[in-house]
């Protein structure tokens, strides 16, 4: 495994995401309702992505979206959907029921162990559980282990190295230095467990501001940056905006209800560009979700 | 004073905490979310409260969001874990207590949060297991709780899919499997409280709209009541304060059927306990 050699990686959203290859395997930085790379996840769309291998912990409409649009052929995440706000994740749901999509569910602590294994360019780890749940059976891949000191019976799990880690971030320089506020979710183990980080962020700004603001991910993991703003919504990149639970149900409620009114939504929000996604979404909306800290009852209120 | 069950269960579930316990809860899981902060302002202050998926170490949320992983949720904390912060501390078993849910669970306390009907090709693919299937194995002690077992299709015979791990599975006991934890030590329902005697769930408490028959009838694993069965106690002037200025939104709610929020309860002035 090589560095990112130094430079210039800016780039625009969709000569980022060209880096994509149909078939990857695809690590969704952020999770839940945090940090989604949402911008790169509609460009795939629009690019008509096909056959991605999904791998991640807990995600929502990053995923929900890229099955609905197709993209996907197998998934190895350890939960999609909207949490007890919203429920499943329906077109994940449909697909998964249908068998139209692979589903090898796994486990946030599994798939962290992978991607240590990774980073370390070692073989296996092994994790203490897993043994007695039907995951195990999901992963043919596992095997048992013996540790030579205890002689305890652990299971093994092999690397994971995704081809691409996509990673939204409030702020990133031109060379790819990325700034994350917590939640940083699994970012900085895909950052440095996969082939390639491709990156957006809310907004470039100069190293020197990255420097006093604490660089998260490095410029040597990073081979493109894209400025999109609000790359994110409708999930959250605090300090910059809330996530929009008015956006996520009304994409809920169009997956839920099939073809016509799914098509509706990609028509309205997917298939144009980033600045119509942002018209159609609103300004004022927008607006408002940035300014989620005016006051805790302000905040409070974007969730009712 | 008056209350609501979603109100009562949160309470219940508060109960199980002890003190000095560290204690975490998974995403998409606002009752238990909510007993956290309820435990670490009555009964269990020096609690160490590791808040879902923010992993905040004692956070002091001006509300709970209908998302577990909301910046609202670190506030006041003065760190908050990386991811692999949290899980190494969990399966080093450094925390004592986790609360976990699922679409069924069994009388060993299993559960399945992944499909209901065959994997391959389910009848509902339900979200999965976030770290369960790890952290079942190695965390302290386990409250399992569900707010859908009047349904009668949660408490099962045997899962369709084991995803989180209770006291015994085919392959075998926790011992045999190599697990350092303790595994399931209540599971709390709208109905009533179960413990875990000898691996199996008995149930304990019931609430007082709820006769033992209704608990039968609604479970799917052959009941053993204890013999000192008892009625849940009633939520204190502080529990029940505690819980309505933590969760504003009632994210709470959300797990409850419109059914069973109508089920409200109270208590004659002069009668409140001296908790």
């Amino acid at each position: 495994m090589s560095l990112q050699p130094p430079g210039d990686k800016r780039a625009s959203l969709a000569d980022a995401v060209s880096l994509v290859s149909d078939g990857a395997t695809v690590a969704l930085g952020g999770g839940l309702s945090a940090r989604l790379p949402m911008a790169m996840v509609r460009e795939l769309v629009r690019q008509g992505r096909r056959g991605l291998h999904l791998v991640g912990s807990a995600h929502s409409i990053d995923v929900d979206l890229l099955v609905a649009a197709g993209a996907v052929r197998r998934l190895e995440e350890s939960y999609v959907g909207f949490e007890q706000d919203l429920g499943l994740a329906p077109a994940y749901r449909r697909a998964a029921e249908e068998g139209s999509i692979e589903v090898a569910e796994s486990c946030c602590a599994t798939i962290l162990a992978q991607l240590r294994a990774a980073e370390m360019g070692l073989p296996f780890l092994p994790v203490r559980g897993v043994r007695g749940s039907d995951i195990a059976r999901l992963h043919p891949e596992y095997a048992e282990v013996t540790c030579p000191f205890t002689e305890e019976t652990l299971v093994a799990v092999p690397p994971l190295r995704p081809d691409v880690a996509l990673l939204h971030a409030p702020a990133g320089d031109r060379y790819g230095n990325l700034h994350l506020e917590q939640p940083y979710v699994l970012d900085e183990r895909f950052a440095a467990a996969s082939a390639m980080v491709v990156a957006t962020v809310d907004e470039l700004v100069s190293t020197d501001y990255m420097v006093a603001s604490g660089v998260t991910i490095p410029a040597h993991l990073v081979a493109a940056v894209a400025e999109a703003p609000f790359g994110a919504h409708p999930s959250s990149c605090y300090p910059r905006y809330a996530y929009d639970r008015g956006h996520l149900r009304e994409y809920v409620s169009a997956a839920q209800s099939g073809t016509a009114d799914l098509d509706k939504y990609l028509a309205t929000y997917v298939n144009g560009s980033e600045e119509s996604y942002r018209a159609a979404v609103g300004a004022g909306r927008l607006a408002a979700l940035a300014a989620w800290s005016r006051s805790a009852t302000a905040w409070q209120e974007l969730f009712t | 004073m008056s209350w609501t069950i979603d109100e009562w269960f949160v309470i219940a579930l508060a109960r199980t905490i002890r003190p000095r316990e560290t204690v975490f809860h998974g995403f998409g899981s606002p009752c238990a979310q909510v007993a956290m902060h309820v435990a670490r302002r009555t009964h269990a202050p020096d609690m160490t409260l590791v808040e879902g998926a923010m992993y905040a170490v004692n956070p002091d949320p001006p509300f709970i969001p209908p998302t577990s992983n909301d910046a609202s949720l670190s506030r006041g904390a003065a760190y908050s874990m990386r991811f692999e912060e949290f899980f190494d501390a969990a399966i080093r078993g450094d925390v004592d207590r986790m609360f976990l849910s699922g679409g069924q669970i069994d009388g060993f306390g299993n559960t399945n949060v992944t499909a209901i009907g065959p994997a391959g090709r389910p009848k509902v693919k339900l979200g999965g297991g976030g770290g369960g299937c790890n952290l079942s194995a190695t965390i302290g002690a386990l409250t399992l709780w569900t707010t859908r077992h009047r349904s009668g299709r949660t408490l099962v015979e045997s899962c369709d899919f084991i995803t989180d791990i209770g006291h015994r599975t085919p392959l075998g006991g926790r011992a045999e499997l190599g697990f350092t934890g303790g595994g399931p030590q209540w599971l709390v329902t709208e109905l009533g409280v179960f413990d875990f005697r000898d691996g199996r769930a008995r149930l304990v408490q019931v609430f007082p709209d709820v006769s033992v028959a209704d608990v039968r009838t609604a479970t799917g694993f052959p009941l053993e009541v204890a013999g000192d069965l008892r009625t849940v106690a009633p939520p204190s002037t502080a529990e029940l304060a505690t819980v309505r200025s933590v969760d504003p939104l009632k994210v709470r709610t959300s797990e409850f059927s419109r059914r069973e929020l109508d089920r409200a309860f109270e208590r004659g002035d002069g009668q409140d306990c001296a908790c």
